[in-house]
């Protein structure tokens, strides 16, 4: 005979740390001031704590408290986070609360990351794509307690967490069923919600906050700043890639050459016949960019990862297009969205730093450590693909019976960055990097075998065609223009190339360079957006520039 | 869609305003007339200097655009692109004195005074303003501000002597930029990073509802060539200078220590009805004033002993037949902005009363009375308010009552004793013919103070402090000034702070010579590119501009 | 700021004058003349210093495609091989045009 085992520990783990902070709270509601007190009596020294974060919405409030715990009660945490955005993220390592970051995206904070990382202050366990992360929450990343932002919390202690939804009901849930102990901030108290995006069941505290959960406006393009050889660009995507594929389904990535892209649908795709026919159904968030191609009907849906500032009224009033609840506000939902990215999308596109001359991408930088969110998860071919849309097929190698199609990934880069910094080389930095941050893995952002085409100003490779790494690395000599790699290129291979139709000029795509005018773009101000949006588009103050 | 004027470039949009096919383009960038200044500060010149001439027709009439490329150096008006603006605003004087009528329209999209060059910015905005001013009793000098920078610094004031003014809504248009300001005032004064409230104070949508812009037109080129063309031949004209009264009635009605805000002043500026306001001269009181180099100098040349004002900061008297005018500190000002003696929004309207009130008392007068700026200024006034209400509006008052008695052939004489700095010396200095300066090193006389220009044109005061070593036109000292070649007389022997009987004599009879010395000479402002100092280095590019221009004038 | 002059022996006269391109952030002006002599002349006065190399490789790929000959005067206020490559192709177009 055995002794019973107690199957329930961390239950009644749970029961212990919230009954010994009982006196704190009044049901399942905390005071304000009380929030560093809480996070001292519920955090214990070593927990794995997803702080939430990405690069839109911050549980600033919670983050901030975490920076005034006791060192000598809450230390060596292992925090979970999706992004490393705010100065606090990191001072909790200077401060001696936490010791192991596992994590996806660095962005601002990436020259602060790299740093730690060489000081010893900061222990990474891995960079993630997003969905790795939020996968490992539920394997072996079990998170002990999170922290999370809500705009609204009703008095049972259900939550609102609308437009920005984003990846709280993710986190949330890998605590909330394993016996983590969920803290929530709330903007606001109210009596009724608009709806209920996470149940009460899911939530242990709430803290009201001092002031609003921070939020940037990431995704924002001011098509001011887009400049001709973005447009030239786009128009040789659009026609190159966009039409000749047949892309229906797609992701755009943050950036002006996408944002040039969606602009010139309404006018240049437009002139191309190309309506209806291209970008009809996007994973995206919701760029203002995009606002010109809905309002001159080339969209039919849009499934948002996040939401983005200014964007909330015209969402509501198209409710046709975007995902908006009975309520009227946008759900947004990170994982679910990067899960369409992966597996329901005929094409990703995005940029990226540097490219090596075989095809590898990233956005890791000599002592700039900066993760890659999603980029991965939708800049690769998912092998567990089975349905077939036109454009997957089209990639598809004839000579094989087998042969599957393959998702669209291109990279669009100008060959020098605004620094002047060649994009082409031969090594990426990244390589620098793994060995400075003792990574396992090299942190490449899209691999070569994933890239099906890249562009530039000088004109297109299509990768997916070559048959030999010489080929490939060929391809991309001949559009790399004056960087290292391009300088390779000689005239003869070009054009052997050319005839192959694996690199196309924008002669060969009937591009005119005269025509890459910003004149093209159907907005050139945000204030041509907001008028595109019968002023339902409301954009920061940080982009007005108008009267 | 609409074809958009603000999107094209300065070349662009100059040939835009024309009818197809009928503009030429004088000293085009083939001349490749760069700015000799820029290269020694290590800064990438221009073929045009910003600056594009265009002849052509617009609706079939005569007209000379005038563009600035507000993408080169901020729009900043410099030695070569000032002169190419002055030399073809004089060609079309002197065509419609000749009674060949032909309209000037120019395109302001500039931050002002261009910081590297900044005493020849001053310089030529203050000639640019004088061709205005005597334009506009010709043909109507139409003003278009279609963004992004806008008009600032001292083309501001060059705005508000512009017969009309045609705006989109995507300029703005100050004296000072909300960086500026913050730099010099505080952030509590005004907010840079505040961008509602920079577009809701100093866009032009506010703008057009307060007097400071006349037209807002769609952002397209159609619709800024008819408004253009309607307003040459409606002869429009905002008087904009001529509303001396109206705004010190306005003025009376703010209390300068309470907040205002922008819906709060639309609503003053709307019920304010112009009162008559009377200037009396300043007498001799018991209490000395604030000290000032430019006081000290008012009272001893004027024989006023502790002179006062109605407004304090506005020291005017006749005295042998001389109106001697200064502005001077008044700790207690009303007004805090003005307290050191900045030159705000009132000194420039009660100087412009004054003023014009002698041309119309001499009109009819043989012989001109003399005016006398003693000068001491330190800047212009840096507020929210100020620019909330416009206070370029004030300097272009007096700015341009000062031109228009020049014009009418009273000797106007600087006698520099002080600082002489940005608007304030625009306002108050740079429309006389002569100027008669102390070789004295407490003397400032520049554009912008050090931190301000050292912020706005992105380099350290250390670094700016190397550009002035080799380009006179930066220096913040009298003594590199005197190589520009505008000045009549640098006095050697005389001091700022030390105006004894032997030096208020010799002084007097400074003025007296320069005042004989505009006898039958010419009432503009060429006398200062015509000194042996200008000719043969001060202003050299200057006058190669102005004959280059002359040349091609004609085809 | 660095002042750069290269030289080329090429073949196509200029034969009139040309300009595009304003001197603002990220961008640049070109003004192309007849040729004095023989030799094509460009004088590069540009802001970003120690590209020398980039030009020269710039320089060669774009005369090699079309060999100009005339004298060349640019000033570069920090544009990108791309935008200088752009510009030059538009230069080269303004030619076409006006001949």
């Amino acid at each position: 005979m055995t002794e019973e085992k107690n199957w329930h520990t961390h239950r009644d783990a749970k029961n212990a740390r919230l009954a010994s902070a009982s006196s704190l709270f009044n049901g399942k509601f905390a005071k304000t001031e009380d929030v560093v007190e809480v996070l001292n009596t519920l955090i214990k020294p070593g927990d794995k704590v997803v702080l939430e974060g990405d690069n839109q919405k911050q549980a600033s409030f919670l983050s901030e408290a975490l920076t005034k715990v006791d060192p000598e009660r809450v230390h060596d945490l292992h925090m979970i986070m999706s992004s490393i955005s705010c100065p606090e993220h990191l001072d909790i390592f200077d401060l001696g609360i936490a010791s192991k970051m596992d994590f996806s995206f660095a962005g601002p904070q990436s020259t602060r990351v790299s740093q730690m990382i060489a000081d010893g202050t900061m222990t990474v366990g891995d960079i993630h794509t997003y969905l790795e992360l939020f996968g490992r929450l539920f394997i072996d990343l079990i998170p002990n307690v999170v922290l999370v932002a809500a705009d609204k919390v009703d008095r049972e202690g259900n939550l609102y967490t609308g437009f920005n939804t984003e990846e709280t009901p993710t986190i949330v849930e890998a605590a909330a069923f394993h016996d983590g102990i969920v803290i929530v901030q709330a903007n606001e108290v109210v009596d009724k919600l608009p709806r209920v995006d996470i149940p009460s069941d899911w939530v242990d505290v709430i803290i009201p906050a001092d002031k609003p959960y921070q939020l940037e406006p990431l995704f924002t393009r001011d098509p001011q700043a887009i400049t001709e050889l973005q447009i030239l660009m786009g128009m040789m995507a659009i026609k190159g890639i966009y039409a000749k594929h047949h892309v229906q389904t797609l992701n755009h990535g943050v950036g002006f050459n996408t944002s040039a892209i969606e602009l010139l649908l309404p006018t240049y795709g437009e002139q191309l016949g190309l309506k209806g026919k291209i970008c009809r159904n996007w994973e995206l968030n919701p760029t203002p960019t995009l606002i010109p191609a809905i309002e001159s009907g080339w969209v039919q849906s849009i499934h948002s990862f996040g939401g983005e500032v200014g964007m909330e009224k015209y969402i509501a009033a198209r409710p046709d297009i975007f995902f908006v609840g009975k309520d009227g506000t946008m759900r947004s939902n990170r994982a679910l969205g990067q899960v369409a990215g992966q597996y329901a999308l005929d094409m990703f596109v995005g940029s990226t730093l540097q490219i090596d001359q075989w095809g590898n991408s990233s956005t890791v930088t000599n002592g700039r450590l900066s993760g890659f969110g999603g980029a991965p998860n939708m800049g690769s071919n998912p092998t567990g693909r089975r349905h077939s849309t036109p454009a997957w097929q089209s990639l598809k190698p004839d000579d094989d019976p087998l042969a599957k199609g393959q998702k669209l990934v291109v990279q669009m880069v100008e060959t020098f960055g605004a620094n002047k910094k060649p994009v082409f080389v031969d090594h990426l930095d990244a390589e620098e990097v793994r060995k400075e941050a003792k990574l396992a893995n090299v942190p490449i952002m899209i691999y070569s075998e994933d890239t099906t085409h890249i562009v530039t100003e000088e004109g297109i490779a299509y990768l997916y065609k070559t048959d030999s790494m010489e080929e490939r690395k060929a391809a991309i000599e001949a559009i790399a223009g004056v960087t290292p790699v391009g300088l390779r290129s000689n005239p003869e291979e070009v054009k052997k190339l050319r005839e192959k139709g694996i690199v196309a000029l924008p002669e060969d795509l009937g591009v005119r360079r005269e025509d890459a005018k910003r004149s093209l773009l159907a907005a050139q101000t945000m204030d041509d957006i907001v008028e595109w949006s019968h002023g339902l588009y409301n954009p920061p103050a940080k982009f007005r520039s108008w009267s | 869609m609409k074809n958009s004027f603000v999107e094209l470039n300065g070349r662009q949009r100059a040939f835009a305003l024309v009818d197809e096919n009928s503009g030429r383009e004088l000293v085009g960038p083939e001349y490749d007339m760069i700015s000799p200044h820029l290269e020694p500060q290590k800064i990438v010149p221009e073929s045009d200097d910003g600056v594009i001439l265009v002849k052509g027709t617009l609706n079939g009439k005569n007209v000379v655009v005038i563009s600035i490329e507000g993408k080169f150096q901020g729009g900043g008006i410099g030695e070569v692109s000032g002169a190419k603006i002055v030399a073809a605003l004089e060609e079309a004087l002197d065509d419609n004195k000749n009674g060949k009528t032909i309209y000037p329209i120019i395109i302001l999209d500039t931050g002002g005074v261009r910081l590297q060059e900044a005493n020849y910015g001053l310089l030529s905005i203050s000639e640019i303003q004088n061709s205005v001013i005597a334009l506009k009793k010709y043909v109507p000098v139409i003003g278009l501000v279609p963004g992004r920078v806008g008009s600032f610094g001292g083309m501001s004031i060059t705005s508000a002597v512009l017969s009309y003014l045609i705006t989109t809504k995507k300029a703005r248009v100050a004296l000072n930029g909300p960086e500026v300001i913050e730099q010099e005032a505080g952030v509590r004064e005004f907010d840079s990073s505040d961008k509602d409230l920079i577009w809701n104070t100093l866009g032009t949508r506010q703008r057009v509802k307060t007097g400071i812009a006349d037209e807002l037109v769609e952002d397209d080129v159609e619709t800024i060539k008819n408004a253009i063309s309607e307003a040459i031949d409606q002869k429009k004209d905002a008087h904009r200078t001529d509303k001396a009264d109206f705004y010190l009635t306005l003025l009376d009605k703010i209390d300068f220590s309470k907040p205002l805000t922008t819906e709060e002043y639309r609503k003053i500026f709307n019920e304010t009805k112009a009162e008559k306001h009377e200037i009396p001269s300043a007498v001799s009181s018991d209490t000395p004033g604030d000290k000032s180099r430019g006081r000290l100098w008012f009272e001893k040349l004027t024989g006023i002993k502790n002179a006062k004002s109605e407004y304090p900061t506005v020291l005017a008297a006749e005295v042998d037949g001389k109106e001697y005018i200064a502005i001077v500190p008044d700790k207690n000002n009303r007004f805090p902005r003005v307290r050191n003696g900045e030159v705000g929004l009132q000194e420039g309207f009660v100087i412009s009363k004054i003023v014009n009130k002698i041309v119309e008392e001499d009109k009819d007068k043989e012989v001109k009375r003399p005016i006398i700026l003693i000068v001491d200024v330190p800047s212009q006034a840096y507020g929210y308010k100020e620019e909330l209400i416009g206070i370029h509006i004030g300097l272009a008052s007096s700015a341009a009552a000062y031109a228009k008695a020049r014009q009418a052939g009273h000797p106007v004489i600087d006698f520099i004793p002080g600082d002489a700095v940005s608007g304030g010396f625009l306002a108050h200095g740079l429309q006389s013919n002569r100027m008669i300066a102390l070789a004295d090193k407490s003397i400032t006389i520049q554009a912008m103070s050090k931190a301000s220009a050292a912020r706005i044109t992105q380099r350290t005061i250390a670094e700016l402090e190397e550009a002035t070593k080799h380009v006179p036109a930066m220096a913040y000292d009298i003594f590199n000034y005197e190589k520009l070649g505008a000045l009549y007389k640098l006095v050697h022997d005389v001091s700022s702070w030390d105006a004894n009987d032997d030096a208020v004599k010799e002084v007097h009879e400074l003025i007296d010579e320069a005042i004989a010395s505009t006898k039958d000479q010419p009432t503009d402002l060429r006398f200062r590119y015509e000194t042996p100092i200008a000719i043969e280095s001060g202003r050299k590019a200057t006058i190669k501009m102005r004959e280059m221009v002359d040349d091609q004038w004609e085809k | 700021m660095e002042k750069l002059h290269f030289e080329y022996q090429n073949s196509t006269p200029v034969k009139k004058f040309a300009h595009v391109g304003v001197v603002a952030s990220g961008d640049l002006e070109i003004l192309v003349y007849p040729a004095d002599g023989e030799k094509t002349t460009l004088d590069i006065t540009t802001g970003s210093d120690g590209f020398e190399k980039v030009w020269q490789n710039v320089l060669d790929r774009f005369f090699a495609r079309y060999p100009l000959n005339g004298k060349f005067i640019v000033h570069d206020f920090g544009a990108t091989p791309g935008v200088v490559n752009l510009r030059l192709t538009q230069a080269m177009e303004a030619l076409k045009d006006e001949k």
